[in-house]
């Protein structure tokens, strides 16, 4: 494979931004630790990039609170048999708070799953799926201050689907 | 530093300039119309290079400016920026990641967050100094991004293109990337074929070694793809050399297609089966038209000739034919009998050599002598020839990664009485259908990018090839006289859908093209969901004469489709149908398809986006999250013992404890003379865990996991217990089907239930009097087992393919490969003799209810219907597995092995970090 080879449209199978910024800074922490001349630096693939070479896993956001494993289910196996899956939850109420891992038999369908489905519709809702390096237990709690997700603290918009208004918002109003 | 111009500030100036230069020129009424003012920050593409003179942008041909994005009533979210398909909308970080060399897995490319469809690029960008942009950047921009605007002329673009690459070439340094780039763009993106070559042709004019330079890239690319057996790229790249004829000396491509044809011919005497045979005409076919409507003048009777030896092989109906037909059988009611791809195309050849090869819908791209250059002396006609590159076909054949079988052409428009796409005998059709198809699987990696190609694909056609965008079909019939009523968006539409309903399986997951048009929907509604309603209603009144298989897959895109937009249907139109016996195809579709949209959503939604009269096809049992547990009322036998089961496995209780109720069951049953006494103590068990797990997959799934043990002990004892496992989970899910399958395929993968377990319960225990065969869900679920094993059949296969195996290995997966054929063949038996006994009537269950109430000569008819339909499906699927892994497949594929050894894998399309593990198959 030549090393220029780019397709001639952008690929939406690879990791979003978010991931490739966590990416980012783990490498500039690695670099910091080589010799900065070592002209063979770029060849040396970050465990990051190693580990979503294979990965069969995807995170799944902006979920409605509402929606059910089941329905879940049904879309995401449009692109393969699905291993595991794995609803986010409130880390207080052990209740859905909007996004899940789903996890595919082989890369190609995490792939396929990244091209064909991250982007359309769930329950009425624009879903994202991001490529992700593998569930680990804990990973399903919501790390926001209430227990959701971080997305869900302060959000100003009225998000029916998601509780509302942000919770740290409601909370300021309620004690207004 | 240059003059401090901020270039993507639709205030400045310029644009403003630029703009009053574009709406001057432009005569059509909607556009005189606009109001420039709010028009602005819509600029389409806001112009990077502005050393390009204004004057070029005024030659617009007034086809191009129907495109609907000038209209004023456009959405704003309809709106898309028309390079956003490329990589390349800046300038300046393309130029970095050249210099770094860059564009190597996950890039540092930060386009990602404001890609597509958003208005605000060009606005929000940090605003920063402009330094020129260098050539290779700008030659990379231009070439990927010809033809896509219809605000320049395509051939203007070129000779530019010609004309900096000439330059550029002088210079030297780093061609390759743009050498690269050619090749790429024409297996990329096949629409811009003849513009690529157009390119090519004005770089012969004045730097013949380079063009050479460009035939050298692109023919080590043809060869990797023959001895690969790639052969989309092999049509490709021969369509472009193609349209390079005038470039070669003598007969140019002519004897390249000759010696594919003897090929072709040598494959075909080998076997009956042959497909790539076919294939390799199927690539002659596709290129000869190219050829003629390129500029090289006096190849027609060269073609005639080969088309008369062509047509033995492309008039030949194949032997697998009939099972990949869309409308089988022989009503005259089909819309459309079964045509191969490559015979239609043959006659239409046919047809237009004697039109005196018109082929009107290729675009003409290169004058020879362009008046304003700059050595006028120059004479055109005697521009520079090349010896054509030096190919070797191998030998022999590599067909290639993929099982190929014949092409079915299908149109959802095509021959109706308002002619919205092209004839089926005009050459046309073929043509576009063509490069739709390859566009559309190509592009899979971005459906955006497809959905923007299907929409502008009247810009890499001849002008008036089509109606304007976005024309309603009742306007249509006030078209004057031989213009053309060709709508673009059926176009598009028809070739998304022929590779849903192609046959065996498309290339991609279904699910691709089905976002393929919801993205398409989502660019351009006003043009493409009134088509989209057009192909609804036309596959719907054809529903009981198309392929089962096929049937389905509609209604699981028709759900999956209204998912993305509200669930809005015209549902009133099917009122009639709703009104039908459950047993006829399209009350069965609706059904199914309601299951559907529910399973995607849930019950109350779904009812409310249906008129009143449907509302009974969605029973209250659909709303219940937890069906009933049927041994909470006492009317049901061992109705003690079962809530006593439920409570022992709520609580973990040890296994000591459950088997002694079971006993007491057991006890129960074996009084009241039931012969298996495990079925009733099974049907407790099973419900009770379904009970337990109804809140949810994971809950049910590690309920199974805990009583795991149990589970497989039942099987093993006794196979009707089985099949009671399976027969309880739909009972207890009988609202909610959905659920159901989707347990029995874990059970499945738990080996707590077999596959012939499954086929056995759905097609025996289940089948009644053949209304199982009506039900979507029990086809979802016997295609669903089919296809694990059929699954299962291939990676052992594969397996077998893999070099360097020992002796023992090779013996190992061969006894294997053996015992699994055999068990698969049984369960295609068992399927075939259970559907057939209901398409012959002869089936019990169809005896015993035959002649009854609500069973009379109508609905036996369309029962026995539906066997012969399920026959087929299944009939095809085990011909398809016989095809890859039978006895003499996998014999040809061993033997094929050991010659194959020299070829080097190649990179797939797919060679870009994230999708890079696919090469896969390629030498299997």
């Amino acid at each position: 494979m030549r090393p220029t080879t780019r397709n001639t449209v952008d690929r939406l199978d690879k990791p979003s931004s978010y991931a490739a910024s966590k990416n980012k800074k783990r490498r500039f922490n690695r670099d910091r630790d080589h010799d900065d001349e070592d002209p063979y630096r770029r060849e040396k693939t970050p465990d990051f990039e190693d580990k979503l070479r294979e990965a069969t896993t995807l995170y799944v956001g902006n979920l409605s609170f509402y929606t059910t494993e089941e329905q879940i289910h049904e879309l995401f196996a449009k692109c393969g048999e699905i291993k595991r899956l794995v609803m986010g939850l409130d880390r207080f109420q052990k209740t859905p708070c909007g996004f899940c891992f789903v996890e595919y038999y082989t890369h190609q369908d995490a792939l396929d799953c990244m091209k064909y489905i991250g982007g359309t519709k769930l329950d009425e809702r624009i879903i994202r799926t991001d490529l992700d390096e593998g569930f680990a237990e804990g990973r399903q709690y919501g790390r926001g201050k209430s227990g959701g997700q971080v997305r869900d603290e302060y959000r100003d918009e009225y998000d029916p689907g998601r509780g509302g208004y942000g919770r740290a918002l409601a909370e300021d109003l309620d004690r207004d | 530093m240059m003059d401090g111009v901020v270039y993507y500030d639709p205030s400045a100036a310029h644009i403003t300039n630029l703009f009053k230069s574009k709406l001057s020129i432009q005569d059509h009424d909607h556009v005189k119309h606009l109001n420039p003012g709010v028009v602005e920050p819509h600029v389409p593409k806001a112009p990077r290079n502005f050393k390009t003179p204004i004057s070029r942008r005024a030659t617009v041909r007034a086809s191009r400016l129907d495109d609907p994005l000038a209209s004023p009533s456009r959405r704003a979210g309809d709106y898309y920026p028309p390079s956003y398909a490329t990589a390349e909308k800046d300038p300046d970080t393309m130029a970095d990641d050249d210099r770094r060399g860059g564009g190597r897995g996950f890039n540092n490319n930060n386009n990602r967050k404001r890609r597509f469809r958003e208005d605000d690029d060009f606005d929000r960008r940090p605003q920063r100094r402009r330094y020129e942009e260098p050539t290779s950047a700008k030659l990379r921009r231009q070439l990927l991004t010809i033809a896509e605007s219809p605000m320049k002329q395509p051939q203007d673009e070129a000779q530019e293109i010609a004309r900096l690459f000439a330059e550029y070439y002088e210079e030297g340094d780093d061609k390759a990337s743009f050498l690269d780039l050619m090749v790429q763009i024409l297996t990329e993106q096949p629409f811009k074929i003849p513009f690529a070559a157009a390119v090519v042709l004005y770089t012969n004019e004045s730097k013949p070694e380079a063009a050479a330079e460009i035939f050298t890239q692109v023919a080590s690319k043809l060869q990797s793809s023959l001895d690969s057996g790639n052969w989309r790229d092999v049509k490709l790249i021969l369509r472009f050399f193609g349209c390079l004829q005038v470039l070669f000396e003598g007969d140019g491509v002519f004897p390249l297609l000759d010696e594919l044809f003897d090929r072709a011919v040598d494959l075909q005497v080998a076997s009956q089966e042959d497909t790539v045979g076919l294939e390799l005409v199927k690539i002659i076919l596709f290129t000869i038209p190219y050829i003629i409507a390129s500029p090289a003048v006096g190849f027609g009777q060269r073609a005639v000739e080969l088309l008369a030896k062509t047509e033995a092989v492309a008039s030949n109906e194949h032997a697998l034919a009939p099972l990949v037909e869309i409308y089988p059988g022989d009503s005259d009611d089909r819309p459309f009998g079964y045509q191969s791809i490559i015979g239609m195309l043959q006659k239409q050849l046919q047809n237009e050599s004697e039109k005196g090869w018109e082929l009107a819908c290729i675009p003409r791209l290169f004058a020879p002598k362009p008046k304003e250059e700059e050595n006028g002396d120059d004479a055109a006609p005697t521009s520079a020839k090349h010896a054509f590159p030096n190919i070797t076909v191998p030998s022999p054949i590599n067909p290639g990664p993929k099982p190929l079988f014949p092409d079915a052409y299908f149109s959802l428009y095509a021959d109706q009485d308002v002619e919205t796409v092209p004839k089926t005998t005009d050459i046309a059709s073929s043509l576009l259908r063509d490069v739709l198809v390859d566009t559309i699987n190509i592009l899979d990696f971005n459906r955006n990018a497809t959905a923007k190609f299907l929409i502008d694909m009247d810009c890499y056609w001849a002008p008036d090839t089509f109606i304007k965008r976005a024309t309603p079909f009742d306007k249509l019939k006030d078209v004057a006289g031989d213009k053309s009523t060709w709508k673009p968006e059926d176009m598009a539409v028809d070739a998304v859908f022929s590779q849903i309903f192609t046959l065996p399986t498309p290339e991609h997951k279904l699910v691709y093209y089905h976002s393929v048009i919801t993205e398409s929907c989502k660019i351009a509604p006003a043009a493409i969901a009134p088509s989209l309603g057009r192909a609804i209603r036309f596959l719907f009144r054809h529903l009981d004469l198309m392929d089962m298989e096929l049937g389905y897959r509609f209604m699981d895109w028709f759900a999956h489709h209204l998912s993305n937009f509200e669930f809005r249907w015209k549902w009133t139109e099917w009122l009639e149908d709703i009104d039908r016996s459950d047993l006829h195809p399209k009350k069965a579709f609706i059904i199914g398809a309601l299951d559907k949209e529910i399973r995607l959503s849930f019950a109350k939604r779904i009812r409310e986006t249906l008129p009143q009269p449907y509302h009974h096809l969605i029973p209250e049992g659909k709303e219940k999250d937890t069906p009933d547990f049927k041994y909470s009322s006492d009317q049901t036998p061992y109705a003690p013992e079962a809530r006593e089961l439920l409570a022992l496995i709520r609580k973990k209780a040890p296994e000591e404890q459950i088997q002694e109720v079971i006993n007491r069951i057991h006890d129960q049953a074996a009084a009241h003379d039931v012969g298996d006494v495990l079925i009733p103590s099974t049907d407790a068990y099973v419900t009770a865990i379904c009970f337990i797990g109804s809140k949810s997959l994971s809950h049910v799934l590690s309920c199974i996991e805990r009583c795991k043990e149990r589970l497989l002990d039942i099987g093993k004892a006794s196979d009707a217990a089985r099949r009671q496992v399976i027969a309880s989970v739909v009972d207890y899910w009988k609202d909610q089907p959905g659920i159901a399958v989707n347990i029995v395929d874990k059970l499945l993968n738990y080996s707590i239930v077999s596959p012939m377990n499954v086929v056995q319960w759905a097609l025996g225990d289940h089948l009644g009097a053949g209304e199982a065969l009506t039900q979507s869900w029990v086809y979802e679920m016997v295609a669903g087992t089919v296809g694990k094993v059929t699954n299962r059949m291939r990676q052992i296969a594969d397996a077998r393919l893999e070099r360097g195996l020992s002796a023992e290995q090779i013996e190992l997966i061969d006894q294997h490969l053996l015992k699994e054929r055999e068990s698969m063949r049984e369960l295609f038996r068992f399927i075939d003799d259970a559907v057939m006994g209901i398409a012959t009537g002869a089936a019990d269950g169809f005896i015993e209810r035959d002649g009854e109430k609500g069973f009379g000569e109508e609905e036996g008819k369309l029962i026995k219907a539906w066997g012969e339909r399920w026959a087929r499906v299944f009939r095809r699927k085990a011909a398809v597995e016989e095809s890859i892994v039978g006895e003499a497949a996998m014999e040809a594929k061993v033997a094929a092995l050991g010659t194959q050894m020299d070829v080097e894998p190649e990179a797939g399309p797919d060679g870009n970090g994230a999708g890079a593990a696919l090469d896969e198959d390629i030498i299997t």
